[in-house]
């Protein structure tokens, strides 16, 4: 009887730290993998970046001989695009974006002004590339948001926030627009 | 005592054990899709990927064995009733399943599907009984013929047989956690607007695949309670079948 009791514990308590010791390690690698879905995000929202900045150079390139009194525009475009390539942490990258989204509305509101450049097929061209890529990345924005939104709950409720500070991982910031650029472009002719 | 109590108490303890390592791993499943975000269609990035959208043909469909309806995939299962001795149960006799590559679309754009190697969940289209003076219907007749079997006994009296077929027509909302790779049919979807240049596979690297007709909250709930069953039934039994062996043993 005694034995066949000792026997009953010894299993039950072997299934209790069994059970506890995958669940921790699920609990900490999934934490892990959370964390890695940010960085993943980021970088595909930054391989957009590079490619809208490539077509970027296109764009202003093409449209410099129609619009030669809009050297406001250009100047904005140019810093904004300067501003991203010397962007080396998230915040700097995300503010050059803003800046760069800021400088096509207004190019793009300016060009209806333009209709031969209107015409241009390279430039229509142009215009569906960027703002297919502008959708794009759009997307991948509130992805990356949702990403760490899932991360900054689960660092923030219980048991997962033992690991976080284990870990030291702290609250990742999110990928927000400025109040700028949620204003009206505005036009100045 | 009853030598069966035993063999049962023994099935029971593995049967246990294994549930509770089985509830482990739909826990695993459970938080791998908590913590991936939906993406939309047009901006997918290559890597494991969960999406939502509507079935979209992309070449030929193919014919449920019993609804004969249009569909992407099927899986289908023809079970007999037997009798053995007190006992009586349904025992599959044949079964089967066939895909076929689909388009899934959301409001932003489509991906070409490849079912290959995805564990599919879909809804139950056609059931049917025959039995004592109730043949199948002509289409399932036809399919019993090409596959060489018999809804009828040796004496000519109908035997009672079951036909279940679970299909996904197109039009079906679904839901899909799989890897965005390589799209070997590119020049013939890419030609077509709004088609993204990737196809949703299983992974070489991400083995996770997986098709469901269940939007993610109710996929979300029903892992829930496979985990918690999983896990508490499997530790339960597992005691159980322990405290009765040791019972037959004399330890207990």
């Amino acid at each position: 009887m005694v034995v066949g009791i000792i026997i009953v514990i010894l299993v039950i308590l072997g299934l209790i730290i069994l059970g506890l010791v995958v669940y921790v390690i699920g609990l900490y690698n999934s934490l892990v993998s959370l964390k890695n879905n940010i960085k993943k995000a980021w970088s595909n929202i930054d391989v957009l970046l590079t490619q809208r900045s490539d077509e970027l150079t296109k764009l202003v390139s093409t449209v410099k001989g129609y619009m030669k009194h809009e050297s406001k525009t250009f100047t904005e475009i140019a810093k904004a695009r300067s501003a991203l390539l010397s962007a080396k942490t998230m915040g700097e990258k995300a503010s050059a974006d803003n800046m760069i989204t800021g400088a096509l509305k207004t190019l793009f509101a300016v060009a209806e002004n333009y209709p031969t450049l209107k015409a241009n097929e390279n430039f229509n061209q142009l215009q569906t590339r960027i703002t297919d890529i502008e959708n794009e990345l759009a997307d991948r924005r509130e992805f990356y948001n949702d990403s760490v939104n899932t991360y900054n709950i689960k660092i923030q409720t219980f048991p997962t926030l033992f690991f976080a500070r284990m870990l030291n991982y702290g609250p990742e910031e999110l990928f927000s627009a400025t109040a700028e650029e949620k204003k009206d472009v505005k036009i100045e002719f | 005592m009853d030598p069966r109590l035993f063999v049962y108490s023994g099935i029971g303890l593995i049967v246990g054990i294994v549930l509770f390592i089985k509830g482990f791993l739909w826990l695993k499943q459970k938080r791998l899709i908590e913590n991936i975000p939906t993406s939309k269609i047009r901006s997918l990035a290559m890597g494991l990927v969960e999406i939502h959208g509507d079935v979209v043909p992309f070449k030929e469909l193919l014919t449920g064995p019993f609804s004969k309806k249009e569909c992407v995939y099927y899986y289908y299962t023809i079970e007999e009733y037997r009798r053995s001795g007190k006992n009586s149960k349904w025992i599959t006799i044949k079964h089967g399943e066939q895909s076929t590559p689909f388009f899934l679309k959301d409001n932003t754009g489509s991906v070409l599907i490849n079912p290959t190697g995805a564990k599919i969940d879909a809804p139950l289209t056609t059931q049917y009984e025959s039995g004592l003076m109730r043949d199948p219907p002509a289409a399932i007749r036809n399919f019993l013929t090409q596959q060489n079997l018999n809804f009828e006994s040796f004496f000519g009296i109908n035997k009672k047989m079951r036909f279940t077929e679970y299909s996904i027509p197109p039009a079906t909302e679904l839901y899909i956690l799989g890897t965005a790779g390589d799209n070997p049919h590119m020049e013939e979807t890419t030609a077509l607007k709004g088609v993204e240049d990737v196809m949703i596979q299983h992974g070489n690297n991400d083995k996770t695949y997986f098709i469901s007709t269940k939007n993610e909250h109710q996929l979300l709930s029903s892992l829930r309670w496979k985990t918690i069953g999983g896990i508490g039934g499997g530790f339960i039994l597992s005691i159980g079948s322990l405290i009765v062996m040791l019972i037959y043993f004399g330890l207990f």
